[in-house]
């Protein structure tokens, strides 16, 4: 039995929505009829299933209790006068300020006091519901305190089917996780225009001193869909690195949720992606500090060739009671030939004012003084437009962190450049 | 560790604005929104069929679009109860003398008369729905210059000038308020300058609100043809009621062929105000827009002023200050499309929350396929007084062409302790030190008004500082 038709609506929505004519503010994830639920997940042994599957949620409710201590609800006094307080405001400017929706969500969301209800996906809950749904078998990956490991999980998508790996990492004190996923279509020929979803939903806690690095490398056939899912928990002192790779895929679904919750905690995002050819990508970027001194850094390095286009949503949320708190985020997107489309919206909510946020985006061609350089080397101005896909590609190839990642980048390069892997092997 | 004590930076002082008098002589319609009521609206005016046709198509749209669920909440806003025309006990005078004491009293205080003694070329005002004074010096006039009320526009030579442009740029179905505005609109200036002509002096037209639970609706139209250079200055105020008034004025802008026009606004309305005003300009081949907006007054602020670059080489720029204090969200920005061969704009805010205030800069900047060698950039800057306060940056950016240049960078943060501790070694207090870094963040948009703008805006930012940091 394959899987039924599904439209998942107001997926990867970003937290603060702007106005709906720019189509910016979410998207919509459509899952075809009948496709074929593949078990086409590989884990390198030792690590699969070393943790129980609810080692993540365990760690998650610990972490609460150890929260609530940390951080204890008001007395009866203190919400009384809290009450007082915001009444006696209501009165005194018109019924308080006009809060806008999800204004009004960010602060029931602190209300709860719940780090479960909090914890975020970045593809949001119903897609990242089904991707677990789809992928069965939990991977959980987990380590001791001071423990440090080594994982990888391969998922290799297959024509006409919904190929997905869950996969939860649960990073004891002061250890250390390096977790590679490689998404790929190794056997399909090129020219056989088949089509498939691949995906991944990735949960990780990071407890204090932990340090997490995951590098996520998909390089799939045009013809499939691949959504690349995760929600990060950051306790304190807690490092979390994701670097993602995305080149290939028709149409791609990348989101990622990071909670920086504990004091001095930190989240490292580099995103490196190719368009080519008619592929659409989609990534949403949530990171919500709340502790103090934590620190986050997007950055977002991109190509954007033939027809593909692009939307990037990032948003840094500085929190009430993030005291010193710095968050950053970076974008540079090369649009390489006419009828790309490239969208950004990167954004910064603040409510605490002991913070630093900053955000920069530059989109555009080749600069005037590369080009001429490049001219003057004796490259046409096409010859140097296809030089920076070229190098993205090669740059992913280099930085693969294991050999079924750089096989799939040169197989992928392939597609987009004749001759790249011999080129590549001899550069090498 | 020591609570730091932080820097105190004293609300607006709106009592200059927050005076108010006796409405009872006025004529009101009815509260609430109806065909009845729109068409009596229009009757009242004398208006040509087209523009009755225009506003009762208009109230079908605003019936059938819902509000926009992004930005600060309007719940308390009925228009069930909100008077959509107030007309004051007199009609559109030229000279000072024969407006109502109390009217012109008003106008008095605000310093209107004053101002266009000293240096405007021109003076509209407006007291609720209609324009009450409207005057041009005869030297503008003898260049050509059309400076009056839309309505009386409407039935004079540039009649068919108004119909083929009138909210062309701003379609009723653009938004709800946009709608609502094109249904019960009411007075506004009409502003032609013709071919070549350059104004040394600035038109100002201002607007006050005076009647409790009332909206005010004004059209603005100024047509700038090629060539030709011109300064515009807005403003408005209102007293403070305990009911909602409101704001849903519109501003169309066309700027010819190598033309200029500085469209400079200080708003200033009480915070009663639902402020969800609309204005955009559309810029021919190397003509050039140039916004200068400070949003300090309203209980809510939708504005987002748009430029539309729709010729070779035409550009915009927006330079805007949002104070957002006690009981304010204000939702500001600017909007830029950047549709034609080697455009350009640039952009730069400044945003202050304090006391609970929410401020949001947002914006986008749109590149379509005919950009061609187009460049833009955006720069916004947010500083938070306090922890009560929120302040939020949502840039859009859509580009759809190869050869443009887009930046974008935005900052939020506190007044630096590292700033306040430089300026103490040099031998200044840490008062004056902080005060010197509030003015100075505020100082790129301060310069950039006409100077008895930036006296106002001076004086509308008090700056009390008390405490030590750390």
């Amino acid at each position: 039995m394959g899987t039924h038709a599904l439209t998942i609506k107001r997926a990867s929505a970003m937290p603060a929505p702007t106005w709906h004519f720019l189509k910016m503010n979410d998207t919509q994830i459509e899952i075809p009829e009948g496709l074929a639920v593949a078990p086409s997940v590989k884990v390198s042994e030792p690590w699969r299933a070393r943790g129980a599957a609810d080692e993540f949620d365990n760690a998650l409710a610990d972490a609460q209790e150890e929260w609530e201590k940390l951080h204890p609800e008001p007395t009866p006094q203190e919400r009384e006068e809290l009450e007082a307080f915001t009444r006696a405001e209501a009165d005194a400017t018109y019924g308080g300020t006009a809060q806008s929706n999800y204004q009004i969500g960010a602060d029931a969301l602190e209300e709860a006091r719940s780090l479960a209800v909090a914890f975020e996906h970045g593809v949001g809950e119903e897609a990242a519901a089904y991707l677990r749904f789809a992928a069965g078998e939990r991977v959980v990956v987990q380590t001791d305190p001071g423990q440090s490991v080594e994982a990888q999980v391969v998922v290799s998508a297959v024509p006409d089917a919904l190929s997905v790996a869950a996969i939860d990492v649960v990073a004891g004190r002061n250890s250390s996780v390096s977790l590679s996923i490689v998404v790929d279509s190794p056997d399909v020929p090129a020219s056989a225009g088949a089509s498939g979803f691949a995906g991944t939903t990735v949960r990780v806690f990071a407890d204090a001193d932990a340090r997490v690095s995951i590098v996520r490398t998909q390089t799939l056939d045009l013809g499939f869909t691949d959504i690349d899912d995760m929600g990060l928990f950051a306790h304190d002192r807690a490092r979390i690195d994701v670097r993602q790779t995305v080149l290939g895929a028709g149409s791609t679904f990348t989101g990622l949720a990071g909670d920086l919750r504990g004091d001095s905690a930190n989240i490292v995002v580099d995103t490196r992606y190719l368009g080519h050819a008619d592929q659409e990508h989609d990534f949403n970027y949530v990171l919500r500090h709340h502790g103090t001194r934590t620190e986050c850094n997007l950055g977002a390095n991109g190509v954007l060739a033939g027809k593909s286009s692009k939307t990037l949503r990032g948003t840094i949320d500085l929190i009430r009671g993030a005291k010193g708190a710095q968050g950053s985020e970076n974008e540079t997107v090369l649009l390489v030939d006419e009828g790309v489309k490239n969208k950004t919206v990167p954004v910064i909510l603040c409510n605490e004012d002991d913070v630093a946020g900053n955000h920069g985006a530059t989109i555009g061609h080749i600069r005037e003084e590369q080009l001429l350089y490049l001219q003057s080397r004796g490259l046409s101005k096409d010859d140097a437009e296809r030089m920076f896909v070229g190098a993205m590609i090669e740059q992913a190839a280099i930085d693969a962190p294991d050999e079924e990642s750089r096989a799939g980048v040169l197989r992928l390069g392939e597609t987009v450049i004749p001759g790249f892997a011999e080129l590549f092997e001899e550069e090498a | 560790m020591a609570e730091k004590k932080r820097t105190q930076v004293e609300d607006i002082d709106r009592s200059m604005y927050d005076f108010r008098y006796d409405d009872s002589d006025a004529e009101k319609l009815d509260a609430g929104l109806t065909p009845e009521i729109v068409r009596e609206i229009s009757e009242r005016k004398g208006e040509p069929e087209w523009m009755l046709e225009h506003r009762l198509k208009s109230l079908e749209i605003y019936n059938s679009i819902d509000m926009s669920d992004w930005g600060p909440s309007i719940d308390g806003l009925d228009m069930e109860n909100i008077v959509t025309y107030v007309k004051p006990n007199t009609d559109q005078k030229s000279d000072w003398e024969s407006v109502p004491d109390n009217i012109k009293d008003t106008f008095d205080r605000l310093g209107i008369p004053e101002a266009e003694r000293s240096y405007l070329a021109g003076v509209g005002a407006q007291y609720d729905s209609e324009l009450v004074y409207h005057s041009m010096q005869d030297a503008a006039a003898k260049m050509g210059i059309v400076y009056s009320g839309i309505e009386e526009a409407l039935h004079g030579e540039y009649a068919d000038l108004i119909r083929e442009k009138f909210m062309t740029l701003i379609p009723p179905t653009d938004h709800k308020f946009a709608a609502l505005h094109g249904a019960v609109w009411s007075g506004g200036s009409f502003v032609y300058v013709p071919k070549g002509v350059k104004l040394d002096y600035p038109l100002q037209s201002y607007f006050r609100l005076n009647a409790k639970g009332a909206g005010q609706f004004e059209h603005t139209l100024i047509i700038v043809e090629d060539d030709a250079d011109l300064h515009f200055i807005e403003g408005c105020s209102a007293p403070k009621y305990n009911v909602a008034n409101l704001h849903a004025g519109a501003v169309e802008l066309f700027v010819g062929k190598r033309a200029h026009l500085r469209y400079s606004t200080i708003e200033n309305w009480s915070k009663n105000m639902y402020n969800l005003n609309t204005k955009r300009c559309r810029c021919e081949e190397e003509g050039e827009i140039e916004w200068i907006s400070g949003s300090f007054g309203s209980h809510v602020g939708y504005l987002y002023p748009m430029s539309i670059l729709a010729g070779r080489r035409a550009k915009a720029s927006f330079t805007g200050i949002t104070f957002a204090g006690r009981g304010q969200n204000l939702d500001t920005g600017c909007k830029v499309v950047l549709g034609a061969p080697e455009t350009s704009a640039s952009v730069e805010t400044k945003g202050i929350s304090k006391d609970g205030g929410i401020q949001t800069f947002r914006s986008s900047v749109v590149a379509t396929p005919n950009a061609e060698g187009s460049r833009c950039t955006v720069s916004c800057q947010s500083l938070m007084l306090d922890n009560r306060s929120r302040s939020d940056t949502i840039p859009a950016m859509d580009i759809r062409c190869k050869n443009v240049n887009i930046g974008h960078e935005a900052t939020i943060g506190r007044i630096g302790d590292d700033k306040v501790f430089y300026l103490m070694s040099r031998g200044i207090s840490e008062e004056e030190a902080k005060t010197m870094i509030v003015n100075g963040f505020a100082e790129p948009i301060s310069k950039e008004l006409p100077l008895e703008y930036a006296v106002e805006m001076n004086n509308l930012i008090k700056l009390e500082m008390e405490g030590a940091i750390g």
